[in-house]
């Protein structure tokens, strides 16, 4: 078994190039759609009622921008149509002083978001509104901002969506564990599909036929592709985490445990699909279609809460990328064990069917 | 002459039979070797056996069930029905009893073509329990066996087809096998090649004393290393023995080989109505008859090619050669 792996090993040293190019496109996909620091929030154009003096107006958007995640950016109504009319900018929104109100040209999934975060602070507003008139105290707004700075008790209510409090569900986060998710498909099967090549050659044969046993020969080729996939995610995660401030969570141990139980799942997934291909060719051409789809099926691409679809949600429960992104979520909002054993479990549960399936078809084919 | 070659069968059961009542095994043997993959019969009903230090070839063409055969005496393939033994036990029951003192030179080139054929070396070593210095030693070698030494730490797939075909081999040695079986070998490489890997095989069986299953479809390599040779078509032995033993099924008859300028179907077919000739067959140069011996027909062929105005260039008249019985028993070429 030991001879099989570090086998693999010599071999990845020589042809390095798939690994450190699914590497390179996480890096750059991230990159591009999570951003190093603002790039990536949300741009929202806001224009602002003429009913509302300026000091209300720097007051909105002062308490608007508080969020990480979008960036509102007064512009005029005139430009801020024509960008939503052209495509320049999905939405639009319209702030007044007890109200706003949204401009859409077609439907997309932030808007919903965008609504919720606005709503939200609209709400708040208006309360206090309320509470000043009924308390007949100009300085009841004050008053309460000083008490919240030293308040007796504190309520964080977090969701898998993101923090309540600030809108959101943080998109880098999101993009960062979708995006690495997602092309650590491709590594963990592609480094699989050396069992696919080794029968085509003769050398996997050529073991069988030695004193090996056929136990240690799928251990040690299910032990690189664990081990290469492992890597690849947590040395993603350790350079976002250290290198651009990504806030994916302080408990390393459930993250790790997380990534190891997808990436079981992944390698299980990969060893199904190696016993239903019949060549190697024909696998080359299903890998990319396999985690493509469940990327997007699983909520890689976008969050899974923005999908309304019921047969598309009902897929995604088979899918491990769902449970990955679920459990990942999760771990970055400091959620607990209990609440994160279900996806894991699931995971695991995934692994050991596929794996089964998978290792049963092979050994027909011979 | 049907007689001769079912003598020879019965002969092989025998001597098996006797064997066996003594306890006397040969070192390997398979009794009514048959595979089935679905309703199509690969391989049906194969009995041979080998002897210490013997050379023993597996001749057919294409598609005769060389391969499956080989797949199921080195306990990669199970069969349908039948046994293989390794030294009186069962290799079907049990296929570790034969692993470790088998070497299997696959037809194709079963090595990581990304590493150095010592990379190659080191990993397959380990794999059989070989390790340190025994490892490096054997690695050396083997290396000096297949004339590899010097270019050890190339990778494989620089080197040309011969030498990723010799270093094929090297990996079956390294573990020093009592019995090697080589599918083919020599299979899409230069005469030079080929020729270093015919004399290496000969060097192993005489001077080391290794038993030798070799398959080919080429007659010429299997009459220059084979002690006995199997002779097998639609997955089946159809005949078997020594050369001398398989060249008299033809005893009684002789080849005349006719050379030509070209070839000429006209020729080929007025010689097959002549009487007396039990065969003919056309190559690319020539015609080959197959005739009764001393029936005297070169008068009869002489005027032939004068009535069909061809132009003979040489014309020998031979002992049959295995081709011949190939040819005798299946009625068609080995390479066909």
């Amino acid at each position: 078994m030991k001879s099989i792996f570090l086998l693999q090993l010599q071999r990845l040293r020589r042809e390095p190039l798939m690994v450190l190019s699914m590497l390179g496109m996480t890096f750059i996909f991230v990159f591009f759609l999570g951003g190093f620091k603002t790039y990536g929030q949300l741009d929202v154009p806001v224009y602002l009622d003429q009913s509302m003096n300026e000091e209300e107006q720097d007051a909105l958007l002062a308490k608007l921008n508080e969020s990480e995640s979008y960036v509102f950016t007064e512009t005029d109504q005139k430009t801020a149509e024509k960008q939503v009319a052209l495509g320049d900018a999905a939405f639009a929104m319209k702030g007044m002083s007890d109200n706003y109100r949204m401009l859409t040209a077609a439907d997309d999934p932030n808007q919903v978001l965008v609504d919720q975060y606005v709503k939200q602070i609209y709400v708040e507003k208006l309360r206090l509104k309320e509470a000043e008139q009924a308390t007949g105290d100009a300085d009841y707004r004050s008053k309460v901002e000083a008490a919240l700075v030293n308040a007796p008790i504190t309520l964080t209510a977090s969701t898998a969506e993101g923090e309540s409090t600030s809108g959101g569900y943080s998109q880098r986060n999101h993009f960062l564990f979708g995006m690495t998710l997602f092309f650590s498909i491709y590594t963990i099967i592609f480094s699989l599909s050396k069992v696919a090549e080794e029968k085509r050659t003769g050398t996997w044969n050529r073991v069988i036929l030695s004193p090996v046993k056929k136990l240690h020969l799928y251990i040690g080729h299910l032990a690189y592709s664990f081990m290469i996939g492992f890597l690849q995610i947590v040395f993603i995660f350790s350079v976002f985490r250290y290198g651009f401030d990504y806030e994916i969570g302080d408990n390393y141990g459930m993250i790790l445990v997380a990534v190891a139980c997808y990436t079981f799942a992944v390698v299980a997934l990969g060893m199904l699909l190696l016993g239903l291909v019949k060549s190697l060719e024909q696998l080359n051409a299903l890998v990319p279609i396999i985690s493509v789809s469940m990327a997007m099926i699983g909520g890689a691409y976008w969050p899974i809460e923005a999908v309304s679809n019921n047969v598309i949600l009902g897929i995604s429960k088979v899918v491990p990328v769902t449970y990955g992104m679920e459990a990942l979520k999760g771990i970055s909002l400091g959620q607990s064990m209990s609440t994160l054993a279900q996806p894991l479990a699931i995971l695991v549960v995934i692994g050991v069917l596929c794996m089964g399936i998978g290792i049963n078809l092979m050994e027909r084919k011979v | 002459m049907l007689s001769s070659f079912f003598y020879t069968l019965k002969e092989i059961n025998q001597t098996v039979s006797k064997m066996a009542l003594k306890g006397e095994y040969a070192v390997l043997e398979t009794t009514n070797l048959k595979k089935m993959f679905k309703k199509n019969v690969a391989v049906s009903d194969v009995n041979l056996y080998l002897d210490k230090g013997e050379s023993v070839g597996l001749l057919g063409p294409n598609g005769a069930g060389k391969s499956t055969a080989i797949s199921m005496i080195s306990s990669l393939v199970k069969p349908t029905a039948g046994d293989v033994t390794w030294h009186g036990k069962s290799v079907v029951k049990d296929p570790n009893v034969i692993r470790m003192y088998l070497g299997v030179v696959p037809q194709d080139i079963a090595l990581y073509k990304e590493l150095t054929a010592v990379e190659n070396l080191r990993f397959f070593g380990r794999i059989y329990g070989l390790k340190g210095k025994a490892l490096e030693s054997q690695m050396a070698n083997v290396l000096e066996i297949v004339g590899l030494t010097e270019r050890k730490n190339e990778l494989v797939k620089h080197y040309s087809g011969g030498m990723q075909r010799r270093i094929n081999i090297a990996v079956a040695l390294l573990h020093e096998p009592e019995i090697i079986i080589m599918d083919e070998p020599t299979v899409g490489i230069d005469p030079q090649s080929r020729n270093y890997i015919l004399e290496m095989v000969q060097k192993l069986n005489q001077e080391k004393g290794m038993t030798v299953l070799y398959t080919s479809h080429y007659m010429e390599e299997v009459e220059r290393l084979c002690d006995r040779i199997y002779i097998m078509d639609h997955g089946k032995v159809i005949a078997s023995g020594t050369k001398q033993e398989l060249t008299s099924i033809l005893s009684s008859e002789e080849t005349i080989w006719i050379e030509l300028d070209r070839s000429y179907p006209d020729l080929a077919a007025e010689l097959n109505e002549m009487e007396g000739v039990l065969r003919v067959t056309e190559t690319d140069n020539g015609i080959k008859l197959i005739t009764p011996k001393n029936s005297r027909l070169l008068g009869s062929i002489f005027q032939a090619a004068e009535r069909q105005q061809v132009q003979i260039t040489s014309l020998n008249v031979q002992v049959p050669t295995l081709e011949d019985v190939f040819l005798h028993l299946t009625g068609r070429k080995l390479r066909d």
